[in-house]
């Protein structure tokens, strides 16, 4: 069954003042299945954390539609998407958005606060999600006084602790040494597991590498996919090299 | 050249940061302003020329201290909100290598920038001002003024002087601060949370006690003249204590209610307790201000504006009749020669005397401990008690009654409340037993007495020969200084005021008369009400007068705090509020939860400025004794007014002030 269905988004910034266009996405088109787990890949600025906003519905397409689980987003209400977000997206954002004034469980309670659960519940669901994500011992203390990956472990566990269907991560391990990205990728494979739909966005290799399928982006396309099949993670790992050596390549001839 | 740079750099700073320096530059504009006006009303020829300007000026010049000493506290204070923004751009400079000294040369000029403009905006306003504030001043003294157009140089001075000094001042505090901290600090300045105060349970106590001492000062005062001397004390306890509990108070109530998980992770209450703790001390020093800005305008207003509508009252008491003779004799060959003169002359005017009022009677001062008087100079001034000792007939005459005494018995009647004896002793003379402790005598006589700031005991005395009695025991003990005997005669009239001053004159001269043709008659001290309305108009005139201006200030600080809080916390919040929409928080709860973080805070100084006023009431009401004034329901009435009006207000600035919190943080 189909999750999510893009078809031919396109994005362009106009800048403040209305003089520059950017043409972040030019023609992006692909559909995510229940319970996949969907890698994005693409060189810095190629228009990942465009495509995700957009996806969540944090910011519109200049053309396009984006359809959640059957429904355009383009005909939900401004005020039931909030609502809508609050319950079935959870996004980690590549830059944490955590806020100051929220110690680290405060943050991770906010989604949870928002839509009216009880205290009892929320300290229920937070003691696991903390404990694999190693930052049981940090929740008291405030986003200006942990390190920045451990901000972004904060930022996953506030994206996963409301159980939502669709997962979206930028990055999510960006800030990591690879024992603490180990870890968190496991989270996302047991999620994954548990039936959750995980799209992420990352330049780790290793970390694509996890995922049932990796999407290249490029120019504001979707450039080319591989599927894992039946390939353990050591051989995706090498088919995403491939790839990304090709990208590069072409992309040198393109250039040209 | 690079000089410039820097100047451009402040100019580029300013501009970017206007929504925070543009109030900082109105209120400096604005208290100049008020500065020159007050000043130049100090130094205005044309009113020392007014009959009781020169009372006004004396008060008026205490009013520029108050400002002056105002004016950098508070410049000081609104300067601190300016440079937490300015921080982060001036550890952004620092750490792409400008050095501490380039971004003290930012600082100069925006200084500099800041200083002129509000001394150049300040003195324009001020002089084209200071003329319309002559004319207030002219109206409330009651005279005409010409419309000429003066500027008074020493003013000048005085305020770019002073000015010059506050922000010299400020400028070497931002120096500090830049100074002493490091790059990464100044950067993050905006980002770290507030720590909350150690000890706080001792401070709180420490708070509570202190009020607690103030309230209690205030109600417990007795006398006029202390109740002066203990007002200042008074008020600067309330002050600290103030400061102290809204800081703790703040602090302690945030932690309370993100203890209690139930109330804090709801919606409405989650974001507003949370930034509430993150920011709780710099909220309790503004809430705080607040409070006492709006103490000390509801004080002001309420007394000046008592002072002045009760002047009437307060000069009828101290005059309770519109011409009065005071003789310093009881003998009936002078106080008959003063009664008939005046007779005389107003039949003379074809008018008849109204109201009349007259008495003997002995005032001795001394020193009351329990129920003993002491006739003698103790040094003891808390226990100074004024006694007033008539003859029974006279308090048969006035009160309509017809009682007797025996020689060793006395009927009193005090405005002490807790004089519960049986006996009255005058030490070293007699003890004498008290009939009768009546709740009622003349009231114009204990008004007139009242004025005096000092407890007074009336009493009545068998006879004549013991009130002689009396006065040559106290002749004894004072000597020199002892007190004569006063006959008061005293009458109202049915005529214009310049025919009365007319007939007051022709009695001041007979009486004059009569004493140069005779050198054993006794000194007469001679009233008029309308002689003495001008000065009494004049000094209540000036004293609201101050109370307005200062009030004008104070209000228009306390505005200004609630704006740069709801600015400053705006721009702390707008980020906060954008996150908070893309994890799933509706517009409409952003409101909701701006609505919650008012009803927990904002109206606490409101209502604690409403307590600390009712606590301040009795301690008012002795102050306004001392000018004769003793009308407690004008005294509440006027005051509940002033709250409810101030109210009003406040509410208005709270409604205005969010709105542009709302625009910043939803970005409008
Ligand atoms: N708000 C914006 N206004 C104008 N242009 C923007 C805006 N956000 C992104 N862009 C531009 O759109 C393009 C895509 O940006 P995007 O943030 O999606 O890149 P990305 O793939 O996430 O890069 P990275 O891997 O560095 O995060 C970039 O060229 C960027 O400059
Ligand atoms: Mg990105």
């Amino acid at each position: 069954m189909t999750i999510l269905e893009v078809q031919c988004v396109e994005k362009i910034y106009t800048t403040r003042f209305g003089g520059n266009h950017v043409q972040a996405l030019s023609n992006v088109s692909f559909t995510v299945e229940h319970g996949e787990y969907v890698a994005i890949m693409g060189e810095s600025g190629s228009g990942k954390t465009t495509l995700l906003n957009i996806l969540a519905a944090l910011d519109k397409p200049t053309k396009g539609d984006i359809i959640l689980e059957g429904k355009p987003l383009s005909t939900i209400k401004e005020k039931e998407m909030t609502s809508f977000r609050r319950d079935n997206l959870g996004f980690v954002f590549q830059d944490f958005n955590l806020l100051d004034t929220f110690s680290l469980k405060d943050n991770i309670f906010l989604p949870l606060v928002l839509s009216g659960k009880k205290a009892q519940t929320m300290e229920r669901r937070l003691q696991p999600i903390a404990e694999k994500l190693g930052i049981k011992q940090l929740l008291n203390k405030y986003p200006y006084e942990v390190s920045g990956g451990q901000k972004q472990r904060a930022a996953v566990a506030r994206a996963l602790i409301t159980n939502p269907k669709l997962i979206l991560a930028d990055e999510p391990t960006g800030a990591l040494d690879s024992r603490s990205s180990d870890s968190l990728l496991k989270v996302f494979n047991d999620i994954n597991q548990e039936g959750q739909t995980i799209i992420m966005v990352t330049h780790s290799t290793k970390a694509a590498s996890h995922a049932g399928r990796v999407l290249f982006i490029k120019d504001g396309e979707v450039f080319h996919q591989i599927y894992r099949g039946n390939s353990s993670n050591d051989e995706m790992y090498q088919k995403i090299s491939d790839t990304l050596t090709l990208l590069l390549t072409t992309g040198g001839d393109r250039n040209e | 050249m690079n000089s410039m740079f820097y100047a451009h750099l402040a100019v580029q700073g300013m501009r970017k940061n206007g929504k925070i320096y543009l109030p900082y530059i109105l209120t400096s504009v604005g208290i100049v302003m008020m500065y020159y006006i007050v000043s130049y009303l100090t130094y205005s020829k044309s009113l020392y020329n007014m009959t009781g300007g020169r009372d006004m000026q004396m008060i008026l010049s205490w009013g520029t201290g108050v400002i002056a000493v105002f004016s950098f506290i508070f410049l000081l204070y609104t300067n601190s909100f300016v440079m937490r923004r300015r921080k982060k751009e001036f550890g952004l400079y620092n750490i792409l290598g400008m050095g501490k000294k380039n971004i003290a040369s930012i600082l100069i000029w925006e200084t500099l920038i800041t200083f002129s403009s509000s001394i150049i905006a300040g003195l324009g306003l001020g002089i084209l001002l200071s003329k319309l504030s002559e004319l207030c001043t002219a109206k409330m003294l009651g005279e005409n003024i010409s419309l000429g157009f003066t500027i008074e140089k020493q003013a000048i001075i005085n305020s770019i002087l002073l000015f010059g000094a506050v922000f010299l001042l400020i400028l070497l505090n931002s120096l500090r601060q830049i100074h002493t901290s490091k790059p990464i600090e100044l950067l993050h300045s905006d980002k770290s949370g507030e720590k909350p105060p150690k000890a706080k349970w001792f401070l709180a106590f420490i708070g509570l006690i202190i009020l607690g001492i103030a309230y209690y000062i205030s109600c417990t005062i007795r006398d006029p003249m202390s109740a002066l001397l203990m007002f200042f004390v008074a008020v600067i306890m309330v002050i600290v204590a103030t400061y102290i509990l809204f800081t703790v108070g703040s602090v302690t109530l945030c932690k309370m209610l993100q203890k209690n998980k139930r109330y804090y992770y709801k919606t409405e209450h989650f974001v507003s307790i949370s930034s509430m703790s993150y920011r709780m001390k710099r909220n309790g020093a503004s809430l705080a201000s607040i409070c006492i800005l709006s103490t000390m305008v509801l004080v002001m207003i309420s007394s000046t504006l008592c002072l002045y509508i009760g002047k009437e009252d307060s000069i009828h008491n101290r005059y309770p009749r519109e011409i009065a003779m005071e003789t310093y004799s009881i003998d009936e060959q002078y106080t008959n020669a003063v009664k008939g003169v005046s007779e005389k002359i107003v039949e003379n005017h074809n008018l008849n005397i109204d109201n009349l009022l007259y008495y003997n009677c002995l005032p001795v001062a001394g020193t009351l401990g329990g129920s003993i008087m002491k006739i003698e100079n103790t040094g003891d001034y808390s226990k100074l008690t004024q006694l007033y000792v008539f003859t029974i007939d006279e308090y048969n005459r006035l009160m309509n009654k017809n009682e007797t005494l025996e020689n060793d018995e006395i009927i009193m009647y005090t405005n002490k409340s807790d004089y519960m004896y049986h006996e009255f002793t005058i030490d070293g003379f007699q003890s004498l037993k008290i009939k009768e402790q009546v709740d009622e005598f003349n009231k114009d006589i204990v008004n007139d007495s009242s004025a005096l700031s000092v407890p007074v005991v009336f009493i009545f005395v068998s006879d004549v020969e013991q009130l002689n009695k009396i006065y040559d025991f106290q002749l004894k003990q004072y000597g020199d200084n002892a007190s004569l005997f006063k006959n008061y005669y005293g009458f109202n009239l049915n005529c214009e005021d310049n025919e009365e001053t007319a007939i007051f004159d022709e009695i001041r001269y007979e009486i004059s008369n009569l004493q140069s043709k005779d050198e054993n008659f006794p000194s007469v001290k001679t009233d008029s009400v309308i002689y003495n309305r001008e000065s009494f108009y004049s000094m209540f005139g000036g004293i609201f007068f101050l109370g307005i201006l200062l009030s004008v200030v104070f209000i228009f600080a306390a505005v200004l705090i609630m704006y740069y809080k709801q600015i400053t916390e705006g721009y702390e919040d707008a980020d906060k509020f954008e996150i908070m929409q893309k994890v799933g928080m509706t517009k409409q709860e952003i409101k909701k939860s701006i609505n919650s973080q008012v009803l927990t805070v904002f109206f606490a100084p409101l209502i604690t400025a409403g307590i600390h006023t009712g606590f301040a009431f009795p301690i008012l009401l002795k102050l306004l004794r001392l000018f004769g004034l003793c009308n407690t329901s004008l005294l509440i009435g006027i005051t509940a007014g002033s709250f409810a009006v101030f109210a009003i207000f406040y509410v208005l600035v709270y409604k205005i002030t969010s709105i542009s919190y709302y625009k910043i943080v939803s970005k409008q």
